[in-house]
């Protein structure tokens, strides 16, 4: 599971000087539930996801990934996760194959464990067609089915996806939403960020609104029905940020 | 640290690299060609320069060749001058018109024939090359003309011309033929050997560091579980190797293709026999090691720094500048290694291999450059390693 204890992280930009991208942020995600982060582009969303993969530190606070915490044991906790987002490509040269084998390597696996787990992963996914072929000579689509069995070549327990939907196509987006699912039923624990509400409406068990690094509401979407008084997720997400925001 | 992890990212650096067609390029095929085309195209050049200059008629205009008839004469059927006609010699010489002109003084032959001395002016403008080497042949002339007098009078005289050369100069080269050969090489290798080790290594760095930043690569690397100091020390052993393999892919191409033109010479009777000692090669690949280090290391952090592709090929062009300078100090006669050079980087290392490719070794120097450059290296691999670590560098927006 993951859980974060008052995570903070300020950024200095020389010409904006203090920005304050996660502020005092408590969340906990549970095995076996997906939990949604909603937000709009630069409400932290990211910046978040980054500091649970160890991939920048906190300025204060910390949080716990499986029980590793990420300032102390950054490399358990990345060994525990499986990543994606936009930020995270492939490398144009390598094939299909050698950069999953590569990640599965860095991650510890044995060679014919390697085998294995990712002839299992190209049939999953429907991919052994293109399995030799060059990063760059794929579409896009399928760059996204790499990526995600890069993310879980390890099998890790927990799932950190940013936006893992953005700027693919219908098909390939229900390839995504189904694999959020499998894992949901696998018990792991997903975190997942998007702006698209019907996705976080169809999917997600908890949500959680964040807006300026801060997180304005928490819940399951009956709760979070509830305590704003309205139906949809996206007219919820409104009054929520509206409340704070100036449009 | 894991080394595993290390021989991971290194070799998959390593299989990246080598399906990069500029690195490829610039490690291997620059290296091999750039020395048989630099080295035959230029001495062909020089050849086909000397032999159009020898063949070259060279108009020049004769004031009082009424005082010379004879040596007028004998200009008119010299094939390398053309006698013309000018009323401004000094105008003709500044339009290029003619390469030099020449005066006789009154009654120059009679002069000489008299056993007296008479003088004779070569007007010429040594700013122009044409007209320095019609000079110089003009001075042939001359000195050819004096010496049949001089030969002639002693004649008369019935004196030895032996009398004229009490003292007799034998001048020996005892150089062994090795270091001949060794020094035209001692000047430029160094000083080339150095540079292919920077560009070599260029486009790797820059592919490793800001090119994965601009591809999106480098973060799926860093939420992998493998630490900071493995990440770094698998993309500084890939762009090390690369820097080291263009190295010696560059002495190799040099030295043979230095083989193939010293042999030539030796055709012209010069006497330079190109061979070197194979423990210079080993010393000079043993004092690469740690330069290529150094200047991995510091190609990494400043690629590291940027961005994007081009943000580090514009940091990486001033410092190609800050290593040729220094290491051009090969070239310079009579720059020789000191205490104090010794520890100097890039100039120390230069100034060491012009020596040990001469075959002079001073052991205490080698070693001490050797330690200077490995402690220098270091601090740029630590600097390198710290940089990786810094959320700034890797995420400058």
């Amino acid at each position: 599971m993951i859980k974060t204890i008052n995570l903070s992280k300020t950024f200095l930009d020389k010409k904006r000087g203090e920005i304050k991208a996660v502020v005092n942020v408590s969340l906990e995600c549970q095995p076996g539930k997906i939990f949604g982060l909603l937000g709009l582009n630069g409400a932290g969303k990211t910046t978040l996801m980054r500091l649970l993969s160890t991939v920048l530190k906190p300025t204060s606070g910390t949080a716990k990934i499986n029980g590793f915490d990420i300032l102390t044991q950054p490399e358990k906790v990345r060994s525990n996760i499986g990543f994606l987002s936009s930020d995270t490509a492939l490398y144009p040269r390598l094939s299909a194959q050698e950069t999953v084998a590569y990640f599965a390597r860095l991650n510890g696996l044995e060679e014919d464990s390697i085998q294995k787990r990712s002839d299992e992963l190209f049939r999953l996914f429907n991919m052994e067609s293109f399995r030799d072929r060059r990063i760059d000579k794929l579409s896009s689509g399928m760059k996204q089915k790499v990526s995600l069995a890069r993310t879980i070549i390890h099998d890790p327990q927990i799932l950190i996806l940013d936006e893992p939907t953005l700027g693919l196509d219908v098909i390939t987006s229900r390839n995504i939403i189904q694999f959020i699912r499998k894992a949901k039923d696998e018990n792991k624990c997903v975190l997942f960020s998007t702006h698209i509400m019907y996705e976080a409406e169809k999917l997600c068990d908890e949500i959680a609104v964040i807006h300026q690094g801060k997180i304005l509401a928490v819940g399951t979407l009956e709760k979070l029905r509830d305590s704003v008084g309205l139906k949809n997720l996206d007219e919820i997400f409104v009054k929520l940020v509206g409340e704070v925001h100036e449009f | 640290m894991n080394f595993n992890t290390i021989k991971i990212i290194y070799l998959k650096e390593m299989k990246d690299m080598l399906r990069d067609r500029r690195t490829l390029v610039s490690m291997i095929l620059i290296p091999i060609l750039l020395f048989p085309v630099l080295m035959f195209g230029m001495s062909s050049l020089m050849v086909k320069m000397t032999k159009q200059a020898a063949e070259r008629v060279n108009p020049i205009v004769v004031l009082g060749g009424d005082n010379a008839p004879f040596l007028f004469s004998q200009l008119q059927v010299d094939k390398s001058f053309e006698i013309v006609q000018e009323s401004d010699y000094r105008a003709a010489l500044k339009d290029k018109r003619i390469t030099a002109a020449l005066e006789f003084s009154r009654d120059f032959e009679k002069k000489i024939a008299a056993g007296d001395s008479a003088q004779v002016e070569i007007y010429y403008d040594a700013a122009e090359i044409r007209s320095e080497m019609a000079s110089g042949k003009l001075d042939n002339l001359f000195k050819a003309y004096q010496d049949s007098v001089v030969t002639e009078r002693l004649k008369i005289k019935n004196v030895d011309r032996s009398m004229l050369h009490p003292v007799k100069v034998d001048k020996e080269n005892l150089a062994p033929k090795e270091k001949m050969g060794g020094f035209f090489l001692a000047m430029f290798l160094p000083y080339m050997i150095m540079i292919m080790a920077l560009t070599g290594a260029m486009y790797p760095a820059i592919d490793l560091t800001a090119g994965e930043k601009e591809r999106g690569t480098l973060e799926t690397l860093l939420v992998s579980p493998a630490s900071r100091g493995e990440i770094t020390s698998g993309k500084f052993l890939a762009v090390f190797t690369a820097s080291l393999i263009t190295s010696i892919v560059s002495t190799g191409s040099m030295v043979i293709t230095a083989s193939g033109s010293f042999a030539r010479f030796e055709e012209m009777g010069r006497g330079a026999v190109f061979s070197i000692n194979p423990l210079s090669i080993l010393i000079l690949f043993l004092l690469m090691i740690p330069y290529c280090c150094l200047a991995s290391s510091v190609l990494l952090s400043l690629s590291l720094f940027a961005k994007s592709y081009k943000e580090a090929q514009s940091y990486l062009s001033p410092l190609l500048i800050v290593i040729i300078l220094p290491a051009m100090v090969s070239f310079l006669p009579g720059f020789e290694l000191s205490p104090k050079l010794a520890f100097i980087p890039i100039i120390n290392t230069s100034l060491v291999l012009k020596e040990v490719l001469l075959g002079t070794y001073h052991w205490g120097f080698i070693g001490l450059i050797f330690l200077s450059t490995t402690i220098y290296a270091s601090i740029a691999i630590f600097i390198t390693r710290r940089l990786f670590e810094k959320e700034q560098v890797l995420f400058r927006t």
